[in-house]
């Protein structure tokens, strides 16, 4: 089993290395600021690093810290809520939902004429998608059902986008804004784009006391509607923030996937599948995770967040399907 | 362990019907009652456990727990009042044993009152910190029967908790559900093997999602009886008999 110390440092383990990874992409750029120079820039008494700082890496890392926390908690939410632990919010299609959402508002000029538009969009093109997969998986599903359910749901939510992209006249301004959402990225995130995920804060302190009764639904809603939970309020509240905070990642950086896959999974591994632990653990992983990508993308010379979480989550579903089967 | 007042029912059954499963189904139990609901195959048996536990909607028929109908009472109050056994040990996360029969505490806080003696009871100490989804069938079967003891519910449903049981703690379960019922609680299990039955106050036969009979299981079991539903001869011969030493 694993040792009670691992279990009880996880989660100061995870907040520390969140400040780590924050204080490396703060520094980290074009132009490399140290510690020192980094809360100089903060607090305003260095020109320079402050333009740097506040106009164009806090808000960035600030959505990357915000999109890393939403996927990561809405995966460990559908993989409860489907007692599966293969759900997360790309592969049953939620994200590209949410993508396809912003994409048609992008396409028909919807999204000029308000900042709130695209992720109105995003929400609900993720809610559709959602409902699409639990109609079609029913609870409890085998994972060969999930699975295809979101192979079929990406695949017609891409002809959307597709379609979008091929018979809307758009001009090459939008274009550029549709292959962002495609690929996923946080270049040039602004204060406008963190305003819109910290939406995200609400739906993770309504999520916090969710987690014991995720224990018992991910053992079987009828097991754990006789162990005394309204089972029908938790899943409609379960399936509704993990879909709202897919949605709003998505709204800010585009499709960014394997996250919500990868994080819960290691998490569990690392700490068991007790959903109290997890749900902090998967809200502060998630956020380093992307963090992380976010720099090693950069590092690489301007890799795309979607391109490197991708890379890195991509292979490890692989090795996780092979050791299931 | 809670005691219902007398002379009031522990669980009250009116006229529910399930489509395509049950049909008009009355069943009353007093407390401190054992009683085993036996049928063939599909005849409802899981069907009306779950109907008892409120699990599916009674239809137009009405379902009440000591006295109080059940529409009436609170989530968490329903998990403290009756506890129910799935007859489908299936477990997707890797739990352990001990956890599992934590959860259920989960009505009444979690204050983790009696899962120890659940754990012993149901011969699940050594494995109290094994995942639940690496043990085996008979295995996780003790490991739900521990929860829903662990619940101290005085109303207890059990969808075939013997079947998946190797003999010995087979009966052991069988002598937990007599010491229960003689604390006040009451018990309904469904069962395959008709030999135990003879163990039980009272039987209930389901036959094509109607309640054939109810009664002690000696008027009950008739050789008409078990050869119009379940379509055998009963015979009575010299044969093994196994009982705890």
């Amino acid at each position: 089993m694993r040792p009670p110390w691992v279990v009880r440092s996880a989660l100061p383990a995870a907040l520390g290395l969140l400040v780590v990874a924050t204080i490396i992409a703060l520094g980290a750029g074009e132009m490399r600021l140290g510690p020192s120079r980094i809360i100089a820039g903060l607090l305003g008494r260095d020109d320079l690093a402050a333009t740097i700082l506040w106009k164009i890496r806090l808000p960035r890392v600030a959505v990357a810290v915000l999109v890393g926390a939403a996927l990561g908690a809405s995966g460990l939410v559908m993989q409860a809520y489907f007692r599966n632990s293969l759900a997360s919010p790309g592969l049953l299609g939620v994200s590209s939902g949410g993508a396809a959402g912003a994409v048609v508002a992008i396409g028909a000029g919807w999204a000029s004429s308000s900042i709130l538009v695209i992720p109105a969009a995003a929400i609900m093109g993720a809610f559709i998608a959602t409902g699409a997969v639990v109609v079609l998986a029913r609870r409890g599903a085998s994972t060969e059902r999930l699975l295809l359910a979101g192979v079929a749901l990406n695949a017609m939510l891409g002809g959307v986008t597709s379609y979008v992209l091929s018979n809307f006249t758009i001009s090459y301004e939008r274009n550029a804004q549709i292959m962002f959402w495609l690929l996923g990225g946080l270049e040039d995130r602004s204060w406008e784009h963190v305003a819109i995920a910290s939406a995200v804060i609400p739906c993770a302190a309504l999520l916090w006391p969710l987690g014991r009764p995720m224990d018992l639904l991910s053992l079987g809603a009828p097991e754990a509607q006789s162990l005394g939970i309204d089972v029908r309020r938790l899943r409609l509240s379960l399936i509704v923030l993990s879909t709202v905070m897919t949605a709003l990642a998505t709204a800010v950086a585009g499709t960014v996937g394997f996250v919500g896959l990868v994080i819960p999974h290691v998490l569990r591994l690392l700490v068991g599948p007790e959903h109290k632990r997890l749900v902090p653990l998967s809200l502060v992983g998630g956020a380093v995770f992307v963090l992380l990508c976010d720099l090693l993308g950069r590092a690489a010379g301007g890799l795309r967040l979607g391109v490197v979480t991708a890379l890195v989550g991509g292979p490890y579903f692989l090795w996780l399907l092979r050791r299931q089967a | 362990m809670v005691t219902a007042s007398p002379g009031v029912n522990a669980l009250e059954i009116a006229n529910v019907s399930v489509p395509g499963r049950l049909h008009a189904i009355d069943l009353r139990l007093r407390p401190g009652s054992l009683v085993g609901l036996i049928g063939p195959n599909g005849s409802g048996k899981s069907t009306l456990l779950q109907v008892a536990a409120g699990l599916l909607p009674a239809g137009k028929g009405s379902l009440s727990w000591q006295g109080r109908d059940f529409r009436g009472i609170g989530f968490a109050e329903r998990g403290r009042m009756t506890a129910w056994v799935p007859q489908e040990a299936r477990f997707d996360f890797g739990f352990t044993v001990r956890s599992v029969i934590g959860q259920g505490r989960y009505a009444h806080g979690d204050d983790g009152h009696g899962v120890e003696e659940a754990l012993g009871r149901l011969d699940l100490r050594s494995l109290a910190l094994r995942p639940v989804n690496q043990l085996s069938g008979g295995e996780r079967h003790r490991v739900l029967i521990a929860r829903a003891l662990a619940t101290e519910a005085p109303l207890q449903l059990w969808d075939e908790p013997l079947a998946a049981l190797d003999v010995r703690h087979a009966l052991e379960v069988l002598v937990l559900a007599d010491e229960l019922k003689r604390a006040g609680s009451t018990l309904l299990l469904s069962l395959h093997d008709l030999r135990l039955a003879h163990c039980l106050d009272s039987v209930a036969v389901l036959h094509q999602g109607r309640l054939r009979s109810f009664g002690p299981p000696a008027d009950v079991l008739t050789p008409d009886l078990l050869r119009e539903v379940f379509g055998v001869r009963a015979r009575t011969a010299p044969g093994l008999f196994l009982e705890l030493s």
